[in-house]
C-alpha cells in the first residue's frame, strides 16, 4: 500500500519551477530517504507533499486522498512534520512545545488535558529526554531541540512522519541517537520520509533511497541499487574514488 | 545547557496579581481630587452593599459612585483590553516588541477623532468616527496584505500597518496645523491623542463593555491555538492549524477591543506592550495562562496609573503620558532582568 | 530678558529713526506695547496689512477693515454675515507663526503687504520669529503685546500706527471705560469674596484655563475668582476632572459652548455643584468673536461687560443695550442684537450657534 503517491508532479513557487514530472511512491511502513545536493528542491518537495505549497501541476495523494481534499486538522492527525530546529522566540517549556503536537487531537477551543500531558510525557520519555520537560525550549541545545521536535511530531500520533534533515548540525552522539530513534519508530510501524545530507545515514536507516538531482529524481530504489559510487558521484558532481574514500560503509552493503 | 523555567508557579502568581489588583482597585476608590475620608468611603460602600442609607452629602455619593466607579471600570476595561490585544499580537507577530497599534488601529482611531474634533462634531459622533476609522485602517492593512503574495504574510502585515499608520498620522498632523491655535480644537486634538479616562461616563461603558467582551471571546476560546501562531506558518499548519483563518479571527478580535477602548479613552500607549511582557515574566508564554494574567495585570496597571494621572499634580495629566512614564522604566527593568535569567 | 531688551532696542532703532510720529509713543511714561522690525512706513502709506494670526485679525478688523488683506483662518459664514462688507468678502490667507505657519512665504510676498501685524502675548521666541520674517521678506513686521488689561493702549497705539488714530482714540476711551468700571468692582470686592468661577472649555467642558492664563483674562479682570487657581502661571490650558470641579464647588460656570451649558443643567453628575443648582451657568456668545476668549484679543472687552453684569449685577439692566453698543462701535454691527443668532447676551438655556 502506498502512503504517498506523486504523479506527474511539478513543484515550485509561482512561475519558478523547482522540479518537474515527478513520479514516486512512499510505501507503508518504510523509511524513504531523500539524498541530494543543496538547492535540489528537497524542502520544496516536502512542503508540497505536506500540502503547505500547492503543486504547479500533477497530483499528490496522501493515504489515498488527493492532497487538496485534506483539512489541516485531519492531515495533522495522520501526518507529522519535523522541521529543522529553530531557536523560537518565546520561552515556552519543552513540555509546552511537545503539547503543541496534540493540537490536532483536541477540540478547537480546548486546551491539552491530563491525558494529553501524559502522552507528551511518554513521547519525551521514549526519546530519553524526560528530564528536559520543564526546561525552556529557547535555552536548550540544538540536539535537545531536535529531539523535542521529534517528540512533538510523535505526540501527533501520526502514521507518517516527514523529517527535514533530522541529523543536521548535530554532534556525532546525537546523530547516532536520532538515527536509532528513526529505526525504532519504523519498527513501531510509522512510515518515515526524511532527507539528509549524509549518505551514510541513509544507508544506515533507509529501506529505499531517492536521489534528488536538481530538477528531477535521478533514481529511486533499495540502497544497494541506488547508493552506488557512480550514481552518488554523478549526484554530487564528484569522482567515484572520492565517494568510496569517504564512504567506507559502502563496502558493508556489497 | 538547559535552564529551569524561571517563571513562578502559576497559582501563587495569580493570587499575587489578584491581591495587587484588589488593592489598586480600593486605592482608586480612596484617592482623588475631591476629599473623601476613608470612613465616609467605607460607610458609602457598606450602605450600597446592604441597601441602607449612608446619610452622606450627595456630592460624596456622586463622586464615589458616578465619577470614580465608572472611571475605575473604564480603567480596568481599557487595561484588560489593550493588554489582551497586545499579548495576542505579540504571539501572532512572533515579536515581543509589538503593541496593539501595529496594524494601524490607533492611528485610524486618532485620525477619525481628529476629523470629528476639527469639524466640531458632537462627542458621540467623534467616538463613533474613531471606532469606525480604527476598524477601517486595519481593514485596509489586511486587504493590502492580502494582495501581496509570495512574501512572509506577517512581515507584509507589519509593513502595511506601518505605511497606513504613517499616512493617517500625517493626516492628523495636517488637521492639527489647519486647526485654529486659539480655539479649543488644537488642545482637544492633543488631549485626545494622549488618552484619558477623564470624562468617560457610564453611557460610554454601556456600549464599550459588550464590544470588548465580544472581542475577548475568540481570544479566550482559542487560547491554546494562539500559541501555535508563534511558530513559523508552515510548522503551525503542519500541526493542524488553518493559519490564515486563525490569524484573521485574532486580528478582528484584537482590533475590535482596541478600537473600542481607544474610541472612548483616546490613545493610551505602552499598556499593550509592557503588560504582556510583565505577564509573560510571571506565568510564561503559554497563551492560556498569559491571557488571564495580561487581563488582570492590564486592568491593574491602567487603574493604578490613572490614580497617578489624577492625583500627581493639580491638573489632570493625560493617561498616555503617565503610562509611558511608568511603563518605559518598568520595561527597561524587565529587559535587564529577563536578560539575566536566560 | 537681556535678549528681549536687545531685540526691542534694535527694533526701536529701526522704527524710530525716520518717523517722528511714532516717537510720541516711546516718550510716553509706559513702554510701548509695540515692537517693530524693518522700516515701518508712515501711517498714510500703509494700505495693505497682513494679519499674522487671530488676535491681530480682530484688532485690524476693528481698526482698519479696509486695509485688511484676509483672514488667518477659516471664518464661519455666521461670523462673516454678522460682520458684513468688506470683512465678509476677504479671502482666507493662512497664519504666520514660525513652524506653525500655514501661509507660504512666497504667497506672503505675492500679496505685497505694506505691513505684517501681529498681536498676542509676546516672548523672545515670538519676537525672533518675527525678526526672521522681516529679514527674509523685507516686509516690516509689527508685534503688539496683547494683554486684555492693556487693550485701551493697544487700540490707541495700533490706531496711530495703522493710520486710524481718531477711531483708535475713540475705541480706546470706550475700552478704558469698561476696564475702569471693572477695576472699581475688583477694588470693592476682596479676592476671597469674589464669585467662584469655573470656565469650562472643550468638548466635555473638562478643560479650563489656569490662573493668569490668556484664556482667563476676561474673567480675572471682571472680578471672577478662578476656582482652578492653584495651577501655576505657566500652564495655559489644562484638563481637570469632574470630581475636582465638584470639590471646587464653583458658584458660576462659564462657557462658550452652548451644548455644554445645556447638558450640565440636566446631567445628574453636575447636580451637586452650586452653580448648577442656582442655574448660574452662563454661555458667552461667540459671534463675531468669542467674548471670553478665542481669539484672545480686544473682542473680550464685550465679555467683560457681560461678566460684570452676570457676576456682580453691574449694569445688568441695560446689558443688551451696552453689548449692542459695543458691537456697533467695534464691528459696525447695526442689527438689533436678537436678529443674529448667537449675538444675544447669553443665558443659561440659549445656544450660541
Amino acid at each position: 500500500m502506498n502512503v504517498i503517491e506523486a504523479r506527474a508532479l511539478s513543484i515550485g513557487y509561482g512561475r519558478k519551477v523547482v522540479m518537474n514530472s515527478l513520479a514516486f511512491n512512499v510505501k507503508a511502513g518504510e523509511v524513504l530517504c531523500l539524498l541530494g545536493p543543496n538547492g535540489g528542491g528537497k524542502t520544496t518537495l516536502f512542503k508540497t507533499l505536506l500540502g503547505l505549497l500547492p503543486p504547479l501541476s500533477g497530483e499528490v495523494h496522501v493515504l489515498g486522498e488527493a492532497i487538496a481534499g485534506w483539512s489541516r486538522l485531519a492531515f495533522a492527525q495522520r501526518v507529522a512534520y519535523m522541521p529543522q530546529a529553530h531557536a523560537g522566540i518565546f520561552p515556552f517549556t519543552v513540555n509546552e512545545i511537545v503539547l503543541m503536537g496534540r493540537t490536532a487531537r483536541i477540540g478547537r477551543f480546548a486546551i491539552p488535558s491530563r491525558h494529553d500531558r501524559k502522552i507528551a510525557a511518554d513521547c519525551l520519555e521514549m526519546l530519553g529526554i524526560a528530564h528536559l520537560g520543564e526546561c525552556i525550549y529557547t535555552a536548550i541545545s540544538g540536539g535537545e531541540r531536535q529531539l523535542a521536535l521529534i517528540a512533538r511530531a510523535l505526540a501527533q500520533q501520526p502514521t507518517v512522519l516527514v523529517m527535514d534533515e533530522p541529523t543536521a548540525s548535530l554532534d556525532f552522539g546525537n546523530q547516532i541517537r536520532i538515527l536509532g530513534h528513526i529505526g525504532r519508530l519504523r519498527d513501531q510501524g510509522i512510515t518515515i520520509l526524511m532527507s539528509t545530507h549524509q549518505p551514510e545515514h541513509a544507508l544506515r536507516v533507509a529501506d529505499r533511497i531517492a536521489l534528488l538531482a536538481p530538477g528531477s529524481i535521478a533514481g529511486i530504489g533499495t540502497p544497494r541499487d541506488i547508493a552506488t559510487p557512480d550514481k552518488l558521484a554523478a549526484l554530487y558532481s564528484v569522482t567515484e574514488d572520492e565517494i568510496t574514500a569517504y564512504l567506507p560503509t559502502r563496502a558493508l552493503l556489497n | 545547557m538547559s535552564t529551569k523555567n524561571a517563571a513562578l508557579p502559576p497559582v501563587p502568581a495569580y493570587l499575587f496579581a489578584l491581591l495587587g489588583i484588589v488593592a489598586i482597585f480600593m486605592a482608586a476608590f480612596a484617592f482623588g481630587k475631591y476629599p473623601i475620608s476613608i470612613v465616609d468611603l467605607l460607610r458609602s460602600i457598606f450602605a450600597r452593599l446592604t441597601g441602607a442609607d449612608a446619610e452622606l452629602p450627595e456630592a460624596i455619593e456622586i463622586v464615589i459612585w458616578n465619577i470614580r466607579l465608572p472611571r475605575i471600570v473604564a480603567g480596568m476595561l481599557i487595561g484588560a483590553a489593550l493588554a489582551a490585544a497586545g499579548a495576542a499580537y505579540q504571539n501572532m507577530f512572533r515579536n515581543p516588541l509589538v503593541s496593539p497599534d501595529i496594524l494601524g488601529v490607533s492611528a485610524g482611531a486618532g485620525f477619525g477623532a481628529t476629523i470629528g474634533i476639527f469639524f466640531g462634531l458632537p462627542l458621540t459622533v467623534i467616538q463613533v468616527l474613531a471606532f469606525v476609522c480604527g476598524l477601517a485602517a486595519v481593514g485596509v492593512v489586511y486587504g493590502v496584505s492580502g494582495l501581496v503574495r509570495r512574501h512572509d504574510p506577517v512581515l507584509v502585515l507589519v509593513l502595511a500597518g506601518i505605511a497606513v499608520g504613517t499616512l493617517l498620522n500625517a493626516g492628523v498632523s495636517l488637521l492639527k496645523i489647519l486647526s485654529d491655535p486659539h480655539s479649543q480644537q488644537l488642545s482637544n486634538i492633543v488631549f485626545w491623542l494622549l488618552g484619558s479616562l477623564n470624562g468617560v461616563n457610564s453611557r460610554d461603558l454601556a456600549s464599550a463593555v459588550p464590544l470588548v467582551l465580544i472581542g475577548l471571546v475568540p481570544m479566550i476560546l482559542l487560547r491554546w491555538r494562539v500559541n501555535l501562531l508563534s511558530l513559523p506558518d508552515e510548522e503551525a499548519a503542519a500541526l493542524g492549524i488553518e493559519v490564515a483563518r486563525l490569524r484573521m479571527v485574532l486580528i478582528i478580535a484584537a482590533t475590535l477591543v482596541t478600537a473600542t477602548v481607544v474610541s472612548i479613552a483616546g490613545i493610551v500607549g505602552w499598556v499593550g506592550l509592557v503588560v504582556p511582557h510583565a505577564a509573560r515574566f510571571l506565568v510564561g508564554p503559554n497563551f492560556s495562562r498569559l491571557l488571564p494574567a495580561s487581563l488582570l495585570l492590564g486592568a491593574g496597571f491602567v487603574v493604578g496609573t490613572d490614580i497617578l494621572a489624577r492625583t500627581l499634580v493639580v491638573i489632570e495629566l493625560p493617561l498616555g503620558i503617565v503610562t509611558a512614564m511608568v511603563g518605559a522604566p518598568f520595561f527597561l527593568y524587565l529587559l535587564a532582568h529577563t536578560g539575566k535569567t536566560e | 530678558m537681556k535678549r528681549r531688551t536687545l531685540l526691542r532696542a534694535l527694533a526701536y532703532a529701526s522704527l524710530l529713526a525716520p518717523f517722528g510720529g511714532i516717537r510720541a509713543i516711546a516718550q510716553s511714561t509706559k513702554p510701548s506695547l509695540i515692537t517693530a522690525f524693518g522700516h515701518v512706513p508712515p501711517p498714510s502709506d500703509i494700505k495693505r496689512i497682513f494679519a499674522a494670526g487671530g488676535p491681530a485679525s480682530v484688532l485690524l478688523a476693528v481698526l482698519a477693515p479696509h486695509k485688511m488683506l484676509g483672514w488667518p483662518s477659516q471664518m464661519s459664514s455666521k461670523v462673516l454675515d454678522a460682520l458684513g462688507s468688506p470683512l465678509r468678502d476677504l479671502p482666507v490667507l493662512g497664519r504666520l507663526s514660525g513652524r506653525g505657519s500655514t501661509i507660504p512665504t512666497e504667497t506672503l510676498l505675492a500679496l505685497k503687504p505694506d505691513l505684517i501685524l501681529d498681536a498676542g502675548s509676546v516672548d523672545d521666541t515670538y519676537l525672533s520669529t518675527a525678526q526672521r520674517v522681516t529679514e527674509q521678506t523685507g516686509i516690516p513686521y509689527v508685534v503688539i503685546e496683547g494683554r486684555l488689561a492693556d487693550s485701551a493702549r493697544q487700540l490707541l497705539e495700533a490706531g496711530r500706527l495703522l493710520g486710524a488714530e481718531a477711531r483708535g482714540n475713540a475705541l480706546a476711551d470706550y475700552a478704558e471705560e469698561i476696564l475702569s468700571s471693572a477695576a472699581r468692582v475688583r477694588k470693592a470686592i476682596p479676592l476671597e469674596k469674589r464669585p467662584r468661577v469655573y470656565y469650562g472649555r472643550g468638548q466635555e467642558g473638562l478643560e479650563t484655563g489656569m490662573v493668569g492664563s490668556l484664556h482667563m483674562e476676561a474673567i480675572d479682570i471682571a472680578g471672577g475668582y478662578n476656582v482652578a487657581a492653584q495651577g501655576g502661571e505657566k500652564i495655559g490650558i489644562a484638563r481637570v476632572s469632574l470630581e475636582q470641579i465638584i470639590g471646587w464647588a464653583p458658584e458660576v460656570i462659564l462657557t462658550q459652548d452652548g451644548n455644554f451649558a445645556t447638558r450640565i443643567l440636566e446631567d445628574p453628575l453636575w447636580r451637586t455643584i452650586p452653580a448648577v443648582q442656582t442655574k448660574r451657568v452662563y454661555c458667552a456668545p461667540t459671534i463675531p468673536f468669542g467674548w471670553l476668549d478665542v481669539p484672545p484679543s480686544i473682542n473680550r472687552l464685550a465679555g467683560v461687560i457681560w461678566l460684570l453684569a452676570h457676576l456682580h449685577s453691574v449694569g445688568k439692566d441695560d446689558l443688551e443695550r451696552k453689548t449692542a453698543e459695543f458691537n456697533r462701535l467695534f464691528y459696525g454691527i447695526e442689527h438689533a442684537s436678537n436678529t443674529i443668532p448667537g449675538l444675544k447676551t447669553g443665558g443659561t438655556q440659549r445656544r450660541t450657534q
